[in-house]
């Protein structure tokens, strides 16, 4: 819930103040003292005429349905086109969602924070909201923008004076403008090379954008054209929704549009109350990830940055005496001088991404929800840097990990409830490839390619294994992740490959789905080509700590660039890599010649890309469920058969022995795998000790002697600098008082 | 309203059921509300033992109540008890430690995916009876233990199942689990 506003006098006395500042005083006091959304204990609209009530809602619902539907067709890149990775909202005056299209829904969470800042920051006096005005943010320090790759514009939908509505969009834009080319500038130091980040701003009125604007987009990032197209998708969308607005208040009246949109937000919140009470168990649940962010030797100008750092992300769930899930991160890293810091809104964000994928999806999608979701984002923190000038270009490297670790709170509880059909392994393990380029004559532009922000693995099942390239933890569509016309207009890049990559996945008894791997070949580069990747997990740690019930967690995403290859004499030969692992099998045994071939398990930089050369990715993999003795024999041969599985590897971790069967295939040796399964089970009693042994030993020669990497102790450091953190480490174990860690 | 078999439950925790059934099941709306009662019944039969099962929190591990002794227990589908619920059961567990190269390659595939020792320890946790792997870490060394999940048990039966439990006291919800390493120094 966004804080109350202080409130300034707006009208004679006698007269009702209608400013969005006492709408947003009025609103958080009475939800507060009531416990319910703007004090709504009988739904006297709803309940007086049922009928009309979902007629309204659905005329709503369909406003923002059609706007997304049709405005994404403005746009010319395939992130706000194909893939829709973009969403239409309709919110209240105070910026609570009422109605959302298709699309990344959560983003609608950062709302009520632009329009509070705006609010909070006297926009109300000066210039003052006229109906049809434009205002635009990418900023998460003002607006809530999870990261400035995400832009959002605000059109205000007024009567006679006062502001009824918003019309919203949010869209993924192609590219940002930081010294780092793409949409998340992984190296970003600060704010000020997060690339165009703007607050709240007005830049256009009566539906149509000053002409000032394009030229911001066209001055200020590398990709002006499609930018201003996706300017121009958001602007038709919201202009569709607040025609139709317009439309419905004309119809049912302005008292009670006001009244049923209250009515509906509460509404959520009671189902998803419901929810809370009927398929979660409450307690305390603790989990933590971690990010490295590897900057040694590549920040030298930046002195200050230029070190390895690795972030912690820990999240201790429960549900609070009025019915509310709340996430105390107290012991997450401190903001750094690195991209990967958040805001507050962006963190409501990642909270709302979970609570779509588990408990809001019985009801009318709109921010009732998030009432039920508290958080504990102490000052100085990840979340809440308490400064304006931390860089969030991606935040997302570590704050989905927020929305894991959410969603699996809620999959674990539904597994314990018995609703098990709904609980699995919550994996969001993404990737992107971008960069900038000159073509041939001279043009230059920016691009971020989204292919692998979607056709993720689905983690394991706690009843079967995962699927392959259907999941996106952000979005709901089944087009994220769509990949052809990404490769139609970015000229240089062409997949040899674009496909599961065998044995890629977390294990268990259930696996997640395989993860993808692509291969781009570089042909006709023009002048000049770069990429770089921008991602969330890297496959040096796990995107989570924990593996469910005894299964691993995903592994994370790894880049390959080859560079001066001999690939045209490959292609000559029929030869062409089609995964990551083939492409690094190819030179390992020297049939892919090389005059560079890195592999990188952190984030790659930008890297000047020529003719022949390889950029590969392997990411989007799943975290596994339950040991990986009891999986079934046949489904492992199943994936042998496919070419899915390494047969060596499969047969340490599941204990099944494979032989071969004919040309491409196999069959089980029964009596070896008994075998087998019996000598790994005693293997592991002969391996592991009692938990108590360990942690004595391990306290001694670890913990005691700080026997870490330094950006481990660094991280341990930054941790217990938070109060309950610092306590929760120590008496974890039992330093001395005056132990310094 | 409508209630799902006992059979069906049954396949869910087997694995045997059908795509189709359990999309049936995950469309439903709502949910049934009998169904912890149903699990519960399904798992009490699965069982061995006898003791009654006050929640399942893994694929093996269940919180149960002893009748003789009052003792709310962590006990593992083999019979094996991993102290009160209240002390993580990590601590009661074995566990085995894979930080090097070679020991991760095992668990992870391929070599690309494979996670950085030194960053990182994978800590598998086994039934130090049946040695069933009941749980992994994968964390920085000198990591605290993760205690995955402490309930509220006396409240989940009250106010969200609606039937509390008898034996109410003031300290059962309450992480137990540093008395328990306390005594081991």
């Amino acid at each position: 819930m966004v804080a109350a506003t202080k409130e300034i006098p707006r009208n004679k006395p006698g007269e009702i103040d209608k400013s969005i500042a006492h709408k947003i005083s009025q609103r958080d006091e009475l939800t507060e003292k009531t416990g319910h959304y703007w004090g709504i204990k009988e739904f006297t609209l709803k309940d007086s005429d049922p009928m009309k009530f979902e007629r309204f809602y659905s005329r709503l619902q369909s406003a923002c349905m059609a706007a997304r539907e049709i405005s994404r067709f403005v746009a010319a890149s395939p992130g706000g086109r194909e893939m829709g990775e973009a969403v239409w909202g309709l919110a209240s005056a105070e910026g609570d969602s009422i109605a959302l299209s298709e699309g990344f829904v959560s983003h609608s969470a950062a709302f009520p924070f632009a329009i509070n800042f705006m609010v909070e920051n006297g926009y109300e006096e000066n210039p003052g909201f006229n109906d049809a005005d434009v205002y635009v943010s990418d900023d998460g320090f003002t607006c809530g923008a999870p990261h400035p790759g995400d832009t959002y514009t605000y059109v205000p939908i007024v009567r006679d004076g006062e502001v009824i509505s918003w019309a919203c969009a949010v869209n993924h834009i192609m590219e940002v403008g930081a010294p780092q080319a793409g949409s998340w500038a992984m190296f970003a130091v600060d704010t000020f090379m997060d690339g165009f980040v703007f607050p709240p701003t007005r830049t256009g009125e009566n539906l149509k954008q000053y002409a000032w604007w394009d030229e911001m987009w066209k001055r200020r990032t590398r990709a002006g054209v499609v930018n201003i197209l996706d300017d121009k998708m958001r602007l038709a969308g919201c202009a569709m929704i607040l025609k139709s607005v317009h439309d419905i208040i004309d119809e049912f009246g302005v008292e009670y549009y006001i009244q049923a949109s209250k009515e509906v937000i509460e509404e959520t919140r009671r189902v998803v109350k419901d929810n809370i009470n009927n398929w979660m168990v409450p307690g305390t649940y603790e989990q933590s990830s971690f990010r490295v962010c590897l900057y040694k030797g590549m920040q030298k100008i930046w002195e200050h940055a230029d070190k390895d750092t690795l972030i912690h992300i820990y999240m201790k769930s429960s549900i609070d005496d009025e019915g509310r899930f709340h996430f105390d991160m107290e012991g997450s890293s401190k903001w750094g001088y690195h991209a990967f810091n958040a805001f507050p809104g962006g963190y409501k964000v990642a909270v709302m991404m979970a609570l779509a994928g588990a408990l809001g999806y019985n009801t009318k999608f709109t921010s009732g929800g998030n009432y039920l979701m508290t958080s504990n984002l102490p000052e100085g923190c990840i979340y809440n840097p308490g400064t304006h000038i931390a860089a969030h270009s991606n935040s997302w490297a570590q704050m989905l990990m927020v929305t894991l670790q959410t969603f699996n709170t809620f999959t674990r509880a539904q597994f314990m409830r018995g609703y098990m059909e709904e609980s699995f392994a919550v994996c969001g393990p993404w990737d992107a490839m971008q960069g900038e380029g000159i073509l041939e004559d001279g043009t230059p532009y920016g691009y971020t390619n989204f292919e692998l922000l979607g056709a993720c693995a689905q983690g394991a099942y706690a009843y079967r294994d995962g699927d392959p390239a259907v999941w996106f933890v952000a979005s709901q569509l089944c087009n994220m992740g769509n990949s052809e016309e990404f490769e139609q207009l970015l000229a240089p890049l062409f997949h040899l490959g674009r496909k599961l990559e065998p044995g890629y996945c977390g294990y268990g008894k259930y696996r997640s789905g395989m993860g993808l791997s692509t291969v781009q070949w570089i042909n006709e580069p023009g002048q000049r080509l770069v990429a770089s990747r921008a991602g969330g997990t890297c496959g040096i740690i796990p995107e989570l700590s924990i593996g469910m019930m005894g299964g691993y967690p995903s592994p994370g995403a790894t880049t390959a660039i080859a560079q001066g290859t001999n690939l045209q004499d490959l292609f000559r030969q029929g030869i062409s890599p089609s995964t990551l692992q083939e492409t690094i099998e190819l030179s390992d045994k020297g049939i892919l010649k090389t005059k560079k071939i890195k592999v990188w398990k952190s984030d790659a930089p930008e890297t000047n890309l020529k003719q022949d050369d390889l950029w590969c990715q392997q990411a989007e993999a799943g975290g596994g469920w339950g040991d990986p003795l009891e999986r079934d024999p046949l489904a492992v041969l199943e994936d042998a058969n496919a070419n899915m599985v390494n047969i060596a590897f499969v047969e340490e971790m599941h204990g099944v022995v494979l032989k071969a069967s004919g040309e491409e295939t196999y069959k089980i040796d029964e009596e070896a795998t008994v075998e087998k399964r019996k000598a790994l089970r005693a293997q592991r009693k002969s391996e592991s000790v009692p938990v108590s042994e360990w942690y004595k030993k391990h306290r001694e020669e670890r913990v005691l002697k700080m026997n870490m990497l330094e950006p481990v102790v660094e991280m341990l450091r930054d941790a217990t600098s938070f109060e309950s953190y610092n306590n929760h480490y120590r008496t974890f174990w039992h330093l001395p008082d005056d132990f310094e860690i | 309203m409508e209630k799902v078999e006992k059979q069906i439950v049954e396949q869910l925790i087997s694995g045997d059921i059908s795509r189709d059934e359990s999309r049936r099941l995950l469309k439903m709306d709502p949910k049934d509300p009998e169904r912890f009662w149903t699990y519960l019944e399904v798992l009490q039969d699965r069982v061995k033992w006898k003791d009654k099962i006050l929640l399942r929190i893994s694929d093996h591990l269940y919180i149960v109540k002893k009748e003789k002794t009052g003792e709310r227990l962590v006990k593992c589908e083999c019979g094996h008890e991993l102290g009160d619920y209240r002390v993580n059961w990590k601590t009661a567990a074995n566990v085995r430690i894979r930080a090097t190269q070679e020991e991760m390659s095992k668990v992870y595939f391929p070599a690309t995916a494979v996670p950085e020792p030194k960053w990182n320890e994978i800590r598998e946790f086994f039934c130090p009876n049946c040695f069933t792997q009941i749980g992994v870490e994968v964390v920085p060394p000198g990591y605290p233990l993760l205690f995955e999940f402490l309930p509220d048990l006396d409240r989940f039966y009250s106010e969200f199942l609606g039937r509390p439990l008898d034996d109410a006291q003031d300290d059962w919800y309450e992480n137990q689990t540093n008395k328990k390493t306390a005594a081991w120094l």
